[in-house]
């Protein structure tokens, strides 16, 4: 299965993941992606650690997701084959559960409607839009083996 | 809960800030911006033509053109530099046209500074003898200058620099032709698929710097003094005390003194004053905020009545407003900042602007003329007197009227000095040569957020130098934040060492001359040109050395690169937007010493910034046998 690799050397922190994951999540580009427009959501942060250091935060698709056992509803599942934590919003009850019970903060409420929002690695396009976006290749899929976080 | 907010060097202001929960500031967006972009802080985004924006990485070290980073880095790096020249030429031009439309009659202001009139007279070789023409030609010799083509280098360089800077700036061929036509070609060479060529832009750069800093500084300095009234050395109060409340309070933001000339002698008028008693105020004032307030408290001898003292720097005037104290805002130039129209919003605070570039959005536009400047006066202060009536019932005054000093030493500049030191740099000389004063150093320029918050360099590297005897000179929005948290009252005079300390005492000054606003950059570089001709030398000999820590615009790049041309070493706490390019970076840290004489220093530290500034200015001294 695949997971999202960061190299935080490589991070220029400009932010083209956070962009890129904006317009994928509303059906937009980043052309035409209005930055004023406070519903846009980005499912990962790019920080600065107290060390003022860049940190690029992403969901790490948790080998023991803690947002998928504080979920009561079967809203988030983890998929055994591709490893990849999701979420059927249409399932969600908004208690907020998971997102008290993450970490590392990686699951939010929904700008735009009741119900919780997180990274779903792109599972419907080829490439996932934050990687397709990064200049520096600071993230990446990378291939793990079962069972390793 | 206290929001998150970026820190100051001022604690009297943070504590101000934390009081008000609502109030939304510079200083709780800086957090939120404090991820920066990578490509944008090293120089290395370009987005001159339809293949960019272009950025450089280990896997693209071009962009599609074939740029490589030093071309990207030096268009982008001239490309600001040439703003910054020319935002400091448009405050020169509008100056002389100013001063010319004064002799002309036709600006209803009366000249305070004939003095320095005439001794621009003798220097320019104007000959005529009445006072209004000689105002119109001295003038008319600066615009025409600043008007020339590149081809034809400007004439009063000649006159105004000093000569062993003049020759090596010929040898390197670097004497600006006409100043607009020098910055309109910086903007023809750095576009797309033109210059590629790093060094020669880094020359561009001092070129521009000397036409920054001998017209858009010095110059401007000098026609301010013609029109205004020269500085005279004195003591006022600055911080958010100055404001009174019984008063209908005009904040002016910007770097066009001449522009109010009008304005600010109409305000203490008896017709005023009455207009202002009618609706319950005592009067008119002007309450000094950014650069122009700095330069008015600098003149504050000629303006004793319409002048309520300086409350604060550029990051000061959004918390300024929210004192609730002010009425009106007229904007003329920049440090207006954006911020500033929410705030004014916030508490109703009427904003005018009275020069195009630096047109608020909220504002209205009430555009100068000088011709016009009595009845333009009249708009102003009846928009003053009606946001008055319109706001102080419905906006709560929380004036902090423990925040600053009384006793700022001011009126500071090359000729007051030099006065006050028994008309000559002897004495200052002879403090430099005995040790007990080891050097100067220039901490100047403007205040940011992001040298370890707001004023927090400033102040932190202007203790460290007069601690270690060093006499520190400072202008610009530098000033306002050394001067809002006490280091330019005679009492910081116990923060010095001991030598520095004796001599504060004995001569009742504090350890930090205060030379007003940035424009008077040009004046502290007076100020060394004049120890080095004293002790006749070149100015990379002087122990004297150049910090704009806080630096925030690209103004203050085309200071630096006046500094530099100067022959002077320059530190910076934040490196500009050009560390992608070794060329440039070795350029200016490195091989500028055999250029120039100059070289920059980027130190993000205190301690070591000031170690490596002593350093130079005790090398300096034993250079000179001291
Ligand atoms: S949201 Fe948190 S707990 Fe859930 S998978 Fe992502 S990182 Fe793991
Ligand atoms: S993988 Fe997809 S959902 Fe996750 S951060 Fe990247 S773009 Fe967003
Ligand atoms: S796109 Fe890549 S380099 Fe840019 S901020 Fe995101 S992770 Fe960092
Ligand atoms: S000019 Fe060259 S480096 Fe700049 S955007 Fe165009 S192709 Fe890219």
């Amino acid at each position: 299965m695949e997971r999202i690799y960061i190299d935080r050397q490589l991070c220029e922190a400009c932010k083209g993941c956070m962009l890129a994951c904006m317009a994928k999540h509303n059906g937009e580009n980043i052309d035409t992606l209005d930055l004023l427009d406070t519903s846009n959501q980005s499912a990962n942060l790019i920080e600065q650690s107290s060390q003022g250091e860049v940190a690029p935060i992403f969901c790490r698709h948790c080998d023991k997701p803690e947002c998928v056992e504080a979920c009561m509803s079967g809203a988030l599942t983890k998929d055994k084959e591709t490893g990849i934590v999701s979420l059927d919003q249409n399932k969600c009850a908004g208690c907020w559960m998971c997102v008290m019970s993450c970490s590392y903060g990686m699951i939010n409420k929904d700008t735009n409607a009741n119900v919780a929002f997180k990274c779903d690695l792109c599972k419907d396009r080829e490439k996932s839009a934050c990687i397709e976006n990064c200049p520096t290749g600071a993230i990446e899929l990378i291939e793990v083996g079962e069972g390793r976080a | 809960m206290v929001k998150e907010r970026c820190t100051s060097a001022d604690c009297r202001l943070c504590e101000f800030l934390d009081s008000k929960p609502e109030l939304e500031t510079s200083f709780n967006r800086e957090p939120k911006q404090s991820v920066k972009c990578g490509f944008g802080k090293k120089g290395v985004c370009c987005r001159l033509c339809s293949n960019g924006p272009c950025r450089i990485t280990p896997k693209s070290p071009r962009g599609v053109c074939g740029a490589d980073a030093d071309t990207i880095v030096a268009r982008n790096f001239l490309r600001n530099v040439a703003a910054g020249a020319a935002c400091y030429l448009h405050v020169v031009e509008n100056t002389a046209n100013n001063l010319r439309e004064a002799g002309l009659g036709n600006y209803a202001t009366e000249l305070k500074g004939l003095e320095m009139l005439d001794e621009l007279a003798e220097l320019f070789d104007v000959e005529a003898e009445d006072v209004n023409e000689k105002a119109v030609q001295v003038a008319e010799k600066v615009l025409a200058d600043l008007y020339k083509p590149r081809y034809k280098k400007m004439e009063l360089v000649e006159k105004l620099a000093y000569s062993p800077r003049l020759k090596k700036w010929k040898e390197l061929d670097i004497i600006p032709g006409g100043a607009k036509s020098e910055v309109f070609d910086a903007l023809v060479k750095t576009s797309t698929n033109l210059s590629s060529d790093p060094v020669d832009m880094l020359m561009h750069v001092l070129n521009l710097g000397i036409s920054t800093g001998l017209y858009g500084l010095h110059m401007t300095n000098l026609l301010n003094d013609v029109m205004l009234g020269e500085p005279e050395i004195t003591q006022d109060k600055v911080g958010f005390k100055v404001v009174d409340e019984d008063y209908i309070n005009i904040v002016v933001t910007g770097h066009q003194h001449t522009m109010i000339a009008h304005l600010q002698d109409a305000l203490i008028t008896e017709e005023a004053t009455k207009m202002a008693q009618d609706v319950g105020a005592k009067g008119f004032k002007i309450v000094g905020s950014t650069c122009v307030g700095q330069d008015l408290q600098l003149r504050g001898a000629h303006y004793k009545d319409v002048f309520a003292g300086h409350a604060g720097n550029n990051y000061t005037s959004e918390a300024l407003l929210a004192t609730g104290g002010i009425d009106l805002v007229i904007s003329e130039f920049n440090c207006t900042i954006p911020g500033l129209e929410l705030v004014a919003e916030k508490y109703q605070v009427k904003m005018i602007a009275i020069d195009d570039v630096a047109k608020k959005t909220t504002a209205e536009m009430l555009k100068f003329d000088p011709a016009k400047a009595p009845e333009i006066t009249d708009k102003l202060i009846k928009a003053a007197v009606e946001s008055y009536q319109n706001r102080r019932s419905k906006i709560e005054i929380d004036i902090p009227k423990d925040h600053g000093y009384d006793d700022v030493v001011t009126g500071v500049s090359e000729k007051s000095l030099r006065k006050f030191l028994g008309g000559n740099y002897k004495a200052l000389i002879d403090l430099i040569a005995s040790g007990k004063i080891k050097g100067v150093a220039a901490v100047v320029g403007c205040s940011n957020l992001t040298a370890k918050g707001h004023d927090v360099f400033s102040v932190g590297l202007t203790k460290e130098l007069i601690k270690r005897d060093i006499l520190v000179l400072s202008a610009g929005c530098t000033t306002g934040g050394l001067e809002n948290c006490g280091l330019v009252s005679p009492s910081a005079a116990k923060l010095a060492g001991d030598n520095l300390r004796e001599v504060c005492e004995e001569l009742g000054i504090p350890p930090v001359l205060n030379f007003g606003p940035c424009l008077s950059i040009g004046r502290v570089e007076e100020v060394a040109v004049e120890l080095a001709k004293a002790l006749d030398v070149d100015l990379p000999q002087l122990p004297a050395v150049l910090s704009a820590p806080q630096w925030l615009e690209e103004q203050a790049l085309a200071d630096g690169a006046f500094g530099l041309a100067l022959g002077l070493p320059l530190h910076l706490a934040l490196p500009p937007f050009v560390t992608g390019s070794e060329i440039i970076v070795d350029t200016l840290t490195k091989n500028l010493p055999e250029i120039t004489g100059g070289q920059l220093i980027i130190d993000t530290e205190i301690e070591s910034a000031a170690d490596k500034l002593e350093e130079i200015i005790l090398d300096r001294r034993s250079g000179l046998g001291l």
